[in-house]
């Protein structure tokens, strides 16, 4: 099958910036009038991005924060809708886009880990079948039975990623979540990745680690902006997005001096 | 044509699924560290069914026939629809890490609320059965078409539980409002009075009111033990899927942008 996992066309996502004043009840409205609902200002956070993503290809995405990586990955998630343009993913998503994302604090880890298997996709039945196995992963095995708010980030974040491995994506969007785990974990979590790469899931990663884009991925986006500066072999793509950093900083200290 | 059935089923399981663990959780963070539990669910009417018949039946009596079992029978239904609809306001704005989870179905949120204040309904309903034994109820026939109040209850509830879940994401104290609305509406509705001595025009129009109906409904099959008037109820049935389908329709199309709204 040579189909497209991703396909992202003419996609663009425009944010609004309400009037600081914009009414937040109904008393408000009522009280103002329905112009105050009006829009103030807005701007693109996505402009005219397309792109295609081959099955079983991983690809990096890099680019300054605000570039529009995070929300790219959102739009990709089924997480948000895209104003213009078209969003297409064959398979089934399973998405790390922020951490801890929905886990309760006052829920267990097993609680939670039970819901956000289910939410996932997995059965009930084959929640309990694999929660030895994602636990064990986790390395949680003392904690599960202990509230989500006692966890760290790094616990929080090796359930989540635990979780999401375990229930067989065919494409996974992973948004910095990585960075959270010790060193020993993050080469766990790497390894795992370049497994399920090895049995043909996508995977879309946003990093800042350009090391981790080169050595995992086969292309990388660069977003700048909010549009697609580069689409290409990560080597490429990541040392023009190098160098381009470099300039910028370049700039900025002789502008400072 | 096969895929497509095998489609469906299995995305049947799955919202079956997710109900029944969002339900479980619902439950779970209720009574986390309560010392009573489950016992709140029978407290509350309980409490209230106290002071009420404290007032009006012994204080200021009404003189209703079968007092215990008609104010009981009137306030558990009110108790299932304050309380789904009081959480069902702050399903979605309480619950912005699951609506911002990639392909987490937001429609099933207001169900949720609905099912599990459905639940607590049936958990009190042994207390109403035990009001009724004492009070010298006989089973008889119309006790078959119970469920199906329950059924009409349900669509009701949930249609305004769509409604309010939506406005409570842009207009935040929609909450509040409708406290006051179910203040009013409490006191509009036969739950503790009786409205066969109220005077005309008003008692036709009194029973416009669709809890009104219900709750006659429930009465009839219970504290009268006869057959509930069907053609009300239907009316109340009917309406309540176009609100539903016109609720459910609106939520759908606010739902786009809960995620950059919460």
């Amino acid at each position: 099958m040579t189909e497209d996992a991703v396909v992202v066309y003419q996609v663009s996502k425009r944010f609004r910036r309400y009037h600081a004043d914009a009414p937040g009840t109904i008393h408000e409205a009522l009280m103002r009038g329905l112009k105050k609902l009006m829009v103030a200002e807005q701007f693109w956070a996505l402009r005219h991005v397309s792109f295609c993503i081959q099955r079983g290809r991983t690809v990096g995405v890099v680019g300054r924060n605000g570039a529009g990586k995070s929300t790219l990955l959102r739009l990709i998630a089924g997480v948000g809708r895209p104003d213009e343009g078209r969003i297409e993913v064959n398979g089934q998503v399973r998405a790390l886009l922020n951490l801890g994302a929905g886990f309760h604090p006052e829920l267990t880890g097993r609680e939670n880990l039970v819901i956000h298997g289910v939410i996932g996709g997995l059965t009930r039945r084959q929640v309990a079948d694999r929660s030895d196995a994602i636990i064990e992963f986790a390395e949680l095995e003392d904690f599960i039975d202990s509230p989500l708010r006692t966890y760290s980030s790094g616990m929080q974040m090796r359930l989540a990623f635990s979780i999401a491995i375990h229930s067989s994506p065919e494409l996974l969007l992973i948004d910095e979540v990585l960075a959270v785990g010790d060193v020993a974990f993050q080469r766990k979590c790497l390894d795992r990745i370049a497994h399920l790469k090895a049995k043909g899931c996508t995977i879309i990663l946003v990093t800042h680690d350009v090391n981790t884009v080169e050595q995992l991925c086969e292309q990388a986006v660069w977003l700048r902006a909010g549009r697609v500066e580069a689409y290409g072999p990560s080597e490429t793509v990541v040392s023009r997005y190098l160098s381009a950093a470099e300039n910028e900083s370049w700039q900025h200290s002789l502008v400072n001096a | 044509m096969e895929e497509y059935a095998v489609a469906i089923r299995e995305k049947c399981t799955y919202f079956r699924d997710v109900l029944r663990v969002l339900i479980a959780r619902d439950f779970k963070l209720r009574y986390k560290r309560s010392v009573f539990g489950i016992g709140w669910s029978l407290l509350v009417p309980l409490a209230q069914f106290a002071v009420l018949y404290l007032v009006f039946n012994v204080m200021v009596p009404l003189n209703i026939p079968h007092f215990t079992t008609y104010l009981f029978s009137g306030l558990l239904p009110w108790t299932w629809l304050q309380g789904a609809l009081l959480a069902a306001a702050l399903a979605i704005v309480d619950n912005r890490d699951l609506v911002k989870q990639a392909g987490f179905p937001v429609a099933l949120l207001p169900t949720t609320t609905v099912l599990s204040h459905l639940i607590h309904f049936l958990l009190a309903f042994p207390i109403l059965v035990i009001f009724l034994v004492s009070d010298g109820y006989r089973i008889g026939l119309p006790l078959v078409a119970l469920p199906l109040v329950i059924a009409v209850q349900f669509v009701l509830v949930l249609s305004l539980a769509y409604i309010v879940a939506t406005l409570q994401v842009r207009f935040r104290d929609t909450q509040y409002l409708l406290g006051i609305v179910l203040f009013l509406v409490f006191y509009l509705t036969p739950v503790f009075w009786d409205d066969t001595a109220i005077p005309e025009p008003f008692k036709s129009v009194m029973r416009l009111n669709p809890v009104s109906v219900l709750l006659d409904g429930y009465r009839a099959i219970l504290v009268r033990g006869v057959w509930p008037n069907s053609l009300p109820l239907l009316a109340v049935a009917g309406g309540s899927m176009m609100v539903l389908a016109l609720g459910f329709i609106v939520f759908s199309m606010a739902s786009q942008r809960f995620v950059e709204e919460l």
